[in-house]
């Protein structure tokens, strides 16, 4: 019996130890310490051409692809030494940073996770100074915070309408004849009436993807989730017109819904269900290697405009480089994504044809303006797409894309609310006046108020 | 000791035994078996079709986009670096504090065992930040020693061991101090080897948590050359789990199934030479009522 | 039953005469404990006391932090989130412990018999999933509970039953993420039950046998009564490790649908990762409570049979 005794006074010793904890601790952060603001965050382009940098970038395509640049970034800056390194960057970024220690010079980012880091990076207006003015609005907007530019611009992600041109034709609906969303919605009823089992426009279920893909459409009219002060603005008209759309989509039974190139969402394409795919260029990955029986039916299409005259496309996702202020040599490494992004040569080699992208890499077009020339296409027409020059229709649509404003830090955070409440309301439980007021106030208190 | 336990005498057949056995085992390995065989598979298929296999379609393509992709090789150095002093340090120091905790009395004695009591109960992941800053004031990230130390004598082992060395009758350690063995020789001669059992099975569990462990690694390892095998691991799925955008999600699945069968066979055959080493542990360790 | 109580009383009794003998004898657990000690004061009690000053500081990872006193702990509180979170853990608790308690013990009464066949083959086999590393198996969980594509709606079907959305609906998400864990973790509690069991003295089987005393009554009266200090460790142990599951969650759901899988740890781990590390460091104090209360609670369930 004694034994239990001990470990019962075991517990309540612990559980004394627990409430005397706060007045023990003389560690943990000083809570006293002002920040250090005195200090310029403003990066200078560096005097020296040489050093080490080391580079993170997210595993797989993208790696070889930006590894592959390295040769031809050396043979212009010879003593620059470039340590590149494939991380887990969404499980590692934030405590390296926080922690300070073993800081890389630069990381390549989602451009939504940017808001969240900008205390630890360096604002590059200075430097992007002479390239700002050929850079993509949008992209411009999103890596801006309070007058300072935290990113590289990497890649501009432009919305697209992508569409089965076969079975489309097949069906008798004239695809190019699609010039808004009411055209759209006009061309599946057609499809469905004349293929009962379709469900022609894709409706994401991935509650993360279904929030970036409002986005998209928001961008488009020219709004986004919160304003550059960071204050909610989801209800707003052009929110309530998408989530109208959408579920006029779910109420007709237009929409199939499915998440982003799962099995289901792939066989469903394959079997001419589903024909309507409003997505970033990226989803031109699918016909490229996921689709089996309708690669080479898609064609790409900028998207459906809101009203006649409106822009036709928006940004879905797209990512930058960030040079965090702990690094050793960000300022290196400022030359090495100058080189990549801004010469000729980086970025050739990273959309042209490359050894990972043999017809180069066509899923992103380049923010920086002049490399993203109609016509002087970097990466060949696409086999998948029947030969379609995408590149020429993506710089198109990319080039109406309207300006943004800088994701908030608690974007992702918004997924368990916003991006939850779209599924709900795409399975019938809730109107998309309710998805407004329910995720303005969830957001407002769970989210924007404990900033 | 030849008075081994046997708890069921009896040898008529046991057919309903063999049969839930082999049921629940045939659940137990049939994912595993899927994924050792669909990385053999073209990396298209294991997603479109993962049911099916077509051995004319056998191929070597996702091992070898793996081993060129990603350096696994140093994350088994690593792996067998950090296992060897972890595993070493877990394996004495904890048995023998809680050989302490259990048989002894001393101050302080219900104060620390509470505190191991705490951070049983206490997740983790909250620890990882202070850890890190710690780990940032002794200049030991991106050391082997920041991937040992931590955690090397954790919370779990001594209250395993507690309970283990508990139920050693005490007559057993009177008996030895009569017979002359001082207080650590009590331990070696008489606890060590009567908790056997425990210890193997102590090993088993410090082996896995060591080789699986991924969270403290891939943040206090951001270095390639220090990754372990988790970190690789980590890095290549965080292209499914993280974020699909853009990922080639076929390639990396069928690279992360390669991966993982790589990761794998080493602690399988670890444990099937371990399981010799449990029976003997048993019959060594029976104690007499 | 009798005669064993009584035997361990009389060794606690020897245990506590004998306790007043030599010097080394005082001496040796200090120098038992003392590496022990100091990797633990440094790598858990340290960060542990951190993290408790932080968890009344809105401190964000960056800058100065702020006292705020109770704020964390009452927002957590008040917040319906936290709370469906805790409800998720349990709910999965429900699903797991007693499911598991019962083909645990099962399982390591069959292969603890020293004449089963294939006993290696068992034991190696059902630790298998317990060492595969949890990537991979989020990865076939993913691909085998598919809704349309899955093997085991595939199987399903052959019985004629209809298609489920395993990991799509917020009814399933939970049983098929509890299903991972039972499939994940059992290997390794009939581990624990085996080392349990090896100390029970097989003479009181045969003499069971003798009285007549039918397979499944031996394990109901002999048993599972002996081994029930192995159980409710056990079922301590997986308390702890259901109310922190979060790894699990993390990879196969993203604690969704509709959160219905944001268990307590998962919960916990997104403050983290928005670097409100304040709230987190609260919520992870509210967690440890709550785990002590429930493990008290198990503790004097034990204590009350004895």
């Amino acid at each position: 019996m004694q034994r239990h005794l001990l470990r019962r006074r075991a517990l309540l010793a612990s559980a004394g130890l627990a409430a005397a904890a706060p007045a023990l601790a003389a560690c943990g952060p000083d809570i006293t310490s002002g920040d250090d603001s005195g200090e310029s965050n403003i990066l200078k382009a560096p005097d020296k051409r040489e050093g080490e940098i080391t580079i993170w970038d997210r595993s797989g395509d993208l790696f070889e692809v930006f590894e592959g640049v390295i040769a031809d970034f050396n043979a212009v800056y010879p003593d620059i030494k470039v340590n590149h390194v494939a991380v887990d960057i969404d499980a590692k970024l934030q405590n390296t940073l926080i922690t300070g220690a073993d800081v890389p010079d630069g990381v390549f980012l989602d451009d939504a996770k940017i808001g969240g880091y900008t205390d630890y990076l360096w604002d590059l207006s200075e430097v992007l100074a002479p390239y700002a003015g050929d850079i993509a609005q949008q992209k411009i907007d999103v890596n801006t915070v309070d007058g300072a530019i935290y990113g590289v611009p990497y890649d501009l992600n432009p919305g697209l309408l992508f569409y089965n041109a076969t079975a489309l034709e097949a069906a008798g609906v004239d695809a190019a004849a699609i010039e808004t969303y009411d055209d759209l919605l006009e061309a599946a009823r057609q499809y469905k009436a004349a293929v009962p089992d379709a469900g022609p426009i894709h409706l994401e279920q991935s509650a993360f993807l279904g929030q970036l893909q409002l986005e998209m459409y928001a961008n488009q009219l020219g709004t986004s989730i919160a304003d550059a002060d960071g204050q909610l603005r989801l209800d707003s008209p052009e929110y309530l017109r998408i989530l109208e759309f959408l579920d006029t989509v779910r109420t007709e039974g237009l929409g199939t819904r499915a998440e982003y190139l799962t099995p289901t969402d792939v066989a469903e394409m394959d079997n001419g269900n589903q024909v309507f795919y409003p997505w970033a260029i990226w989803f031109s990955f699918a016909p490229q290697q996921m689709l089996t029986e309708t690669s080479g039916d898609w064609r790409a299409m900028p998207l459906p405009a809101w009203d006649a005259d409106g822009a036709r496309s928006g940004a879905m996702g797209g990512s930058s480089f960030v040079l965090p202020k702990d690094g050793a040599n960000a300022d290196l490494a400022w030359l090495f994504y100058e080189f990549l992004m801004f010469d000729e040569v980086g970025y050739t080699a990273v959309w042209g044809p490359n050894d990972t992208y043999p017809t180069g890499l066509n899923t992103s077009i380049p923010a920086y303006e002049p490399a993203a020339d109609p016509a002087a296409p970097l990466f060949e027409p696409v086999e998948a797409l029947g030969g379609q020059d995408l590149w020429a229709v993506a710089t198109e649509a990319g080039a109406q894309i309207p300006g943004g404003t800088p994701t908030p830090s608690w974007w992702d955070g918004a997924v368990d609310y916003l991006g939850n409440d779209i599924q709900r309301m795409l399975d019938g439980d809730m109107t998309p006046e309710e998805v407004i007021d329910s995720s303005t106030e969830q957001i407002q208190t769970n989210l924007v108020d404990r900033q | 000791m030849t008075a081994t336990a046997k708890p069921e005498r009896r040898t008529r057949p046991r057919i309903g035994s063999h049969v839930f056995l082999m049921l629940l085992l045939v659940a137990f390995l049939a994912p595993v078996a899927w994924a050792l065989v669909s990385a053999f598979k073209p990396a298209g298929d294991i997603v479109s079709s993962p049911l099916t296999f077509d051995p004319s379609e056998f191929t070597l393509d996702n091992y070898r986009a793996m081993f060129q992709d990603v350096p696994i090789g140093q994350g088994f150095f690593n792996t067998a670096v950090v296992l060897v002093f972890k595993g070493a340090i877990t394996m004495f120091f904890a048995p023998l504090a809680a050989y302490a905790f259990a048989k002894y009395r001393f101050a302080g004695q219900n104060l620390v065992f509470g505190a191991v009591l705490i951070t049983l109960m206490l997740p983790t992941i909250v620890l990882i930040i202070p850890l890190l800053l710690e780990m940032k004031a002794l200049g030991w990230v991106n050391t082997y020693q920041a991937l040992i130390l931590p955690g090397a004598v954790d919370a779990f082992a001594i209250f395993w061991m507690r309970q283990v060395i508990s139920a050693v009758p005490d007559e057993l350690l009177d008996a030895a101090r009569v017979d002359g063995c001082g207080e650590f020789g009590i331990f070696w001669r008489v606890i060590v080897p009567v908790i056997r059992p425990g210890l193997a099975g102590l090993g088993v569990l410090t082996i896995m948590n060591i080789y699986n462990d991924f969270v403290w690694p891939v943040v206090v390892a951001s270095d390639e050359r220090m990754a372990t095998l988790q970190v690789v691991l980590s890095t290549l799925a965080q292209n499914i789990t993280g974020n699909r955008i853009g990922a080639d999600y076929a390639t990396v699945t069928g690279e992360l199934l390669a991966a993982s069968s790589v990761a794998l066979i080493p602690l399988l055959v670890l444990f099937i030479s371990l399981q010799r080493h449990f029976i003997n542990g048993i019959l060594a360790g029976s104690v007499k009522g | 039953m009798t005669a064993v109580t009584a035997a361990r009383s009389a060794g606690t009794n020897r245990k506590r005469r004998a306790g007043a003998s030599g010097v080394r004898r005082r001496l040796a657990p200090y120098v038992f404990v003392l590496p022990f000690v100091a990797i633990f004061l440094a790598f858990s009690v340290y960060p542990l006391f951190y993290t408790a000053r932080l968890s009344f500081t809105n401190w964000r990872g960056t800058g100065a932090a702020e006292w705020v006193g109770w704020e964390n702990y009452t927002y957590l509180l008040t917040s319906p989130a936290f709370w469906s979170s805790l409800g998720n853990s349990a709910t999965l608790w429900l699903l797991i412990i007693p499911a598991q308690l019962v083909l645990g013990v099962l399982v390591a009464v069959l292969l603890n018999s020293a004449t089963l066949k294939l006993r290696g083959l068992y034991r190696v086999g059902f630790i298998v999933p317990f060492v595969t590393p949890l990537v991979a198996v989020a990865q076939i969980w993913v691909v085998l509970f598919d809704r349309d594509y899955g093997a085991v709606n595939a199987l399903l079907g052959l019985v004629g039953l209809p298609d489920v959305g395993w990991l799509t609906t917020s009814a399933w998400a939970k049983p098929t993420l509890a299903l991972l864990f039972l499939w994940k973790t059992t290997g390794f509690i009939v581990i624990i039950l085996l080392s349990g069991l090896q100390s029970i003295n097989g003479s009181i089987y045969e003499a069971a046998a003798i009285d007549g005393a039918s397979k499944p009554r031996q394990l109901w009266s002999i048993t599972v009564p002996l081994l029930r200090r192995t159980i409710m460790f056990a079922v301590v142990l997986q308390t702890l490790a259901v109310f922190q599951m979060f790894a699990e969650p993390f990879v196969v759901t993203q604690g969704g649908p509709y959160n219905s899988t944001t268990t307590a740890g998962y919960y916990l781990y997104n403050h983290i990762t928005r670097a409100d590390l304040g709230t987190g460091a609260a919520n992870s104090f509210l967690l440890v409570i709550l785990v002590m209360v429930l493990s008290l609670m198990f503790v004097r369930m034990l204590r009350a049979k004895d």
